[in-house]
């Protein structure tokens, strides 16, 4: 039996076991000594097999030492958790805690390692001087100097007078395009863009399609707008009827009957949404992979001419004739956000899909909305506060203005007869100059002599910007304006049937429920902090405090201490915080300050009589205005059955506040009086003997 | 001199190199290229959990050849597939858990109920078993490894130790020839003796032992539990029972953990699993709710972590030591059920050696095998379908907070009866909890603290 106690005593961490015994064998030296070669035996205790291997093996990270080195250098980084009674949920939070940094370190190192090779491909205009501006750079002297493969960006397509591409849009991974050409918008055409080759052209007033297959795709209708779903298997085009969906071959393969008249198109690419908002103001959800209809929300505004979405949390922004900016989510019957951007019609928006910074940058990206309008004017807003724009200025030259954020955060602006693309920092920097609307400094421009100019789209992954005008289709080099590192497994150009097939079965599964689309993309795993402040706020409710006064917890503050109290939740019945509250052991440490409820403002009324509302604020003393008279006799009945009620407890407390407030009172007095009254008073010779009066 | 670079890539070095080459990957971290990384992830938690509710097929197999209800199971230590088991006809069968065969069955090895067995031997070559039959037998079994079968097993017992009264459980010592019986005495027997070499059983018990285990670690030392709702600690090497507790309920069964030596399991007539350390036995460790009706055995796992449990209830459950249980707990804390139409009340439980397994013998005569793990596959495994299993283990664990990953986690079927069962032993603990609510609100009784529940599971202590 005491051997089998024994063995049991004996199992214990290996470096509590090592602490027993060099504390044993230091026993009998001197103090300093003994410390220096405990330290000395546990470094030399290490294990040979460990030491004879390591060099050869990786150990998982996950089983990993926490490196002394780091963390004894980042000690005051690394919480204490000392308000954590129990030890091994202490421990794991330091060990996740150190887990965590190290993994956000070489996630870090990583990064950079790749942003370092990353970097070599990046376009870039380097110059040399003040004088040098690279605005004066055209796309001849661009396309000499890169010359060879890359210089094969620029091209010139022509389609005829009048019948240039209208929209247009790029696959997830840019290697593809759609757009609507031909005469009032009649040809849909899907290009591989970097292979040169023409995927399928559909040609809707002819009622048949070159590709020779399919249908009529409800014949000699012009299109609207265009775009791919996953990828560019499948396109959906807008048309005068209905949206309808086209596979890569331009074979009609699904006609979308509940979208009537639509103007514009959008894929929400990990939801599988196709959003289209029609001529009457409908703004219209489906779902791709089932084909239902999941929210028609009525916008109330009119035809909408601007759909774009934030790629980062799915919000639909449409812009309308009125000047408003709305964002629509499909679980909101209202929009989201309505801000009146323009005075006159919103003609395009467009959303920085890019966190505006290198690695390391703490924007969100999403953050910025660009918007421009019929009056002239190109605005930028902050998505996070929409108090007002962040910069603005007026663009020169007729028709409507059109832009567009790229990757890298240039924003392109095409109006008049030109294109103009702008440095990321100065386009989100308020402009604090004497003038308010002073464009920022110009990156590039490129004129085009065809207007009007109707559309432009930076290619992801490429320094290309495609623009379609009144003759055809035109792409220029821009340097820096696509992201250099593509990531294979989100979006590939140079992808092959099988990814493609294997990120089509990928994305499906991993499609994310329309519910989840909100404004705050982060809300997804974090608790529900609304229901932690609600739970926060019973435990200060408890029926002990309720006893107490409010004038009581004005003037001894909100926590008295009252023990022992009846409450009529029993002990076993309360919830586990809710019984730390009661037992005073309750963690406030990491709660959310409610410094802001229990705050009571300190008011002594002028003379002692108006007790009970010398306590009060302003704000509880006009609701007791208000309360005045209404249900009086309920409120009567309640008092009266609970001062029936004879509890012990309760009188106890009651007794105590009494007491606690005669002593305040007497005090008060007293000062009042002064220190002379006292003086005044004779002492007689039992006074010694009263509580409280030993000097 | 301006100097100009625009971004190209270099389609060579997307594609592989040579035909068959897996293709190159480009990675890029920035969160910012990988937007609703999170709401993603949690769609997968999702889908994993329901793949492992939809995975989840525990029944392996039904061991049939009893003619009556299986009483007890046992198994060597240092066998993967031998199992025996023994019914209340008297009958004895030796599985093979590989063929799923009988290697030996002995109709009448006992006349009546077979009421303990045990391996007398690691290697699983010598099989002890009692009987109320007042005898208890020895018999040589092959181990079914085909090479070694030079003592084949035979019909006939190779030793008889006939005793006065009948027996309820029987354990052998770890290393030594000496065994363990539990009758109205707990005695223990030498191998090559016919009579008992001592009586350990406590001095003032008056009881029928009905479980006997040595311990794993310190095999001196053994536990029993008995009728008078006691759990004793007997040592051989003083000769004597040590201490005892008395409980509210007696226990039926009796394990000690294979990890800590300590440790023991009681499967309680009261619904309840209670762990104790025999160092502290002033209350249990932990409790272990979740039966309907009185657990009849339990089992610990060789990993010490899990163990399993049958009960009168005809479930089969699995619990991790670590978690209590509970609803508030999360998936982690309540218990496996396994269950069948067929299945009566689970009388014997035991663990497959590499703990990938759990049998259950019951009333209707038959050995199921289960999957220790409900969504576990059989077979071969390739380590890319390894990687996605252990990927989705890790994705379930990381949002079981998640509400909807949770619920999914922790619905379960259960029988209606069943289902019914715990229903209204709810309705009845909650009436009697506010039934002492109430009397300690408004009588004396409220001025003292309630008692712990698990202070209130031990009468008594003696030594």
């Amino acid at each position: 039996m005491d051997a089998l106690i024994a063995r049991a005593d004996a199992i214990r961490p290996l470096s509590e076991l090592r602490a027993v015994k060099t504390r044993d064998s230091g026993k009998g030296k001197a103090k300093a000594n003994s410390k220096g070669k405990s330290k000395d035996t546990s470094t030399s205790n290490s294990d040979y097999t460990l030491q004879s291997i390591s060099s050869h093996v990786n150990v998982p990270k996950s089983l990993a030492p926490l490196d002394p080195s780091s963390s004894k250098s980042k000690n005051d980084e690394v919480p204490k958790y000392n308000h954590i009674a129990n030890k091994k949920l202490r421990s794991q939070l330091v060990h996740q805690h150190a887990l965590n940094s190290n993994l956000s370190k070489n996630a870090l190192e990583t990064q950079q390692n790749l942003l370092s090779l990353a970097a070599d491909d990046a376009g870039s205009i380097q110059v040399t001087g003040p004088l040098e501006k690279t605005w004066r750079i055209s796309q001849d002297e661009i396309v000499a100097s890169v010359g060879g493969e890359a210089a094969k960006g620029r091209r010139e397509l022509t389609f005829g007078p009048g019948q240039g591409a209208k929209r247009m849009k790029w696959s997830q991974n840019g290697r593809h395009l759609v757009f609507i050409s031909g005469k009032g918008g009649t040809k849909v055409s899907s290009v591989d863009w970097m292979g040169g080759n023409v995927n399928c052209e559909v040609d809707l007033l002819a009622g048949s399609n070159l590709a020779g297959a399919g249908g009529n795709g409800g014949g000699g209708e012009a299109a609207r707008d265009v775009t791919f779903l996953q990828d560019q298997s499948f396109f959906a085009v807008a048309q005068k009827r209905n949206v309808f969906v086209y596979d890569r071959d331009g074979v009609e393969v699904h006609r979308l009957n509940n979208i009537i008249d639509p103007l514009r198109l959008d894929f929400l690419p990990w939801h599988w949404l196709l959003v289209a908002v029609t001529n009457s103001g409908h703004l219209s959800y489906t779902d791709t992979t089932t084909g239902t209809q999941i929210a028609v929300h009525r916008t109330k505004l009119g035809a909408c001419n601007t759909l774009t979405q934030n790629r980062h949390n799915a919000v639909v922004h449409l812009g309308h004739q009125n000047g408003c900016v709305t964002l629509w989510t499909p679980n909101l019957p209202k929009p989201a956000v309505q801000i009146l951007s323009h005075m006159g019609p919103v003609t395009s928006i467009s959303v920085n899909p890019s966190d505006g910074g290198s690695a390391g940058s703490v924007n969100m990206p999403g953050r910025y909305m660009a918007t421009a309008g019929r009056d002239g004017k190109v605005k930028i807003w902050d998505c996070r506060n929409w108090k007002g724009v962040v910069r603005e200025w007026t663009v020169r030259g007729a028709g409507d203005v059109e832009l567009e954020w790229s990757q890298k955060g240039y924003l392109g602006v095409l109006s008049g007869g030109s294109v103009n693309v702008y440095h990321p920092p100065h386009i989100v920097t308020p402009y604090t100059g004497s003038s308010s609307s002073a464009a920022p400094p110009l990156y590039l421009s490129h004129p085009i002599p065809h207007k009007p100019l109707q559309c432009l789209r930076f290619e992801p992954f490429s320094d290309v910007l495609a623009i379609g005008h009144n003759k055809g289709l035109s792409s220029i080099l821009v340097p820096g304006v696509g992201e250099p590192q593509f990531d294979s497994l989100e979006a590939d150009p140079f992808e092959n049937a099988k990814a493609r097939r294997e990120r089509e079965v990928k994305g499906l599964l991993d499609k994310i429920q329309p519910d989840l689309i909100t404004l705050d993309p982060s809300m997804v795993g974090k608790f529900d902090s609304a229901a932690l402040s609600a739970s926060g706020s019973s435990l200060v409710a408890t029926a002990a405090q309720s006893l107490l006064d409010k004038s009581d917890k004005v003037k001894w503050g909100a926590n008295v201490q009252v023990k022992n109290v009846g409450v009529d939740v029993p002990f076993s019945r309360m919830k586990r915080v809710e019984r730390l509250a009661v037992q005073g052991k309750l963690d406030t440490t990491g709660a959310g300050d409610d410094s802001e409820d229990s705050d009571v403002e300190m008011k002594e009324g002028g003379d002692g009589d108006s007790d009970d509302e010398g306590g009060l604020t302003r704000e509880e003393m006009s609701k007791k205005r208000k309360m005045r008279g209404k249900n009086k006799s309920l409120k009567r009945y309640l008092r009266k059955q609970r001062k029936n009620v004879v509890d012990p407890q309760v009188l106890a407390v009651r007794a105590k506040v009494d007491r606690m407030r005669e002593e305040a009172k007497a005090k008060k007095l007293q000062m009042k009086a002064g220190g002379a009254v006292e003086e005044n008073k004779r002492k007689s010779a039992l006074d010694r003997f009263k509580a409280g009066s030993g000097k | 001199m301006v100097k100009i670079s625009v971004l190209q890539h270099n389609p060579a070095l997307h594609v592989p190199i040579r035909p068959g080459d897996p293709t190159p990957v480009q990675r890029n971290l920035n969160p910012s290229m990988h937007p609703f990384a999170k709401a993603r992830e949690r769609t997968r938690a999702l889908n994993a959990a329901k793949l492992d509710k939809i995975f989840s097929k525990p029944f392996v197999d039904s061991l049939e050849g009893h003619i009556d209800a299986v009483e007890v199971l046992t198994k060597p230590l240092e066998s993967l597939t031998t199992v025996a088991s023994g019914s209340w006809d008297g009958g004895l069968i030796l599985h093979n858990l590989h063929t799923r065969s009988e290697m030996l069955k002995l109709p009448q090895a006992h006349k009546g109920k077979i009421s303990g067995l045990c391996f007398a031997d690691p290697k699983g070559s010598r099989l002890l078993s009692c009987g109320v039959d007042r005898n208890v037998r020895l018999w040589k079994v092959g181990t079914g490894d085909g090479e070694d079968d030079s003592g084949a097993s035979s019909q006939e017992p190779l030793h008889v130790y006939p005793w006065k009264t009948s027996f309820n459980s029987i354990d052998h010592h770890r290393s030594d020839p000496l065994f363990a019986t539990a009758s109205s005495t707990v005695q223990i027997w030498d191998e090559t003796k016919s009579a008992p070499v001592s009586n350990l059983t406590f001095p003032t018990s008056n009881e029928t032992v009905s479980s006997v285990r040595f311990n794993l670690a310190e095999p001196s030392v053994l536990a029993s539990v008995g009728s008078d709702r006691t759990f004793t600690l007997y040592d051989i090497r003083t000769g004597k029972a040590e201490r005892r507790v008395v409980m509210q309920f007696r226990s039926n069964a009796l394990a000690w953990s294979p990890t800590l030596p300590t440790m023991a399991l009681l499967a309680s007539e009261d619904h309840n699993l209670y762990t104790f350390d025999v160092r502290h036995m002033a209350a249990p460790v932990q409790i272990y709710k979740g039966h309907v009706a009185a657990v009849m055995s339990c089992e610990w796992a060789p990993t010490g972590v899990e163990f399993v449990s049958g009960g009168w209830d005809r479930t089969v459950r699995i619990w991790s030591s670590r978690e209590a249980g509970g609803k508030e707990k999360g998936p982690g804390g309540r218990e496996v059920v396994y269950h069948t139409k067929r299945m009566q009340r689970v009388t014997s439980t035991i663990y497959s050696s590499d703990a990938r397994y759990v049998l259950s013998g019951s009333d209707d005569g038959n050995v199921r095998i289960w999957k220790a793990k409900a969504s576990d596959k059989l077979g071969v495994i390739t380590a890319r379908e390894r990687a996605s299993m252990e990927y989705r283990e890790s994705l379930v664990k990381r949002w079981s907070v998640d509400k909807d990953v949770g619920r999914v986690m922790r619905t379960r079927h259960l029988p209606k009866s069943v289902y019914k069962a715990g229903q209204l032993k709810h309705t009845m603990l909650e009436a009697r909890r506010v039934k002492d609510e109430r009397r300690r609100k408004h009588t004396r009784a409220g001025e003292q603290k309630p008692v712990a529940e698990k202070k209130k599971t031990v009468i008594t202590e003696q030594s």
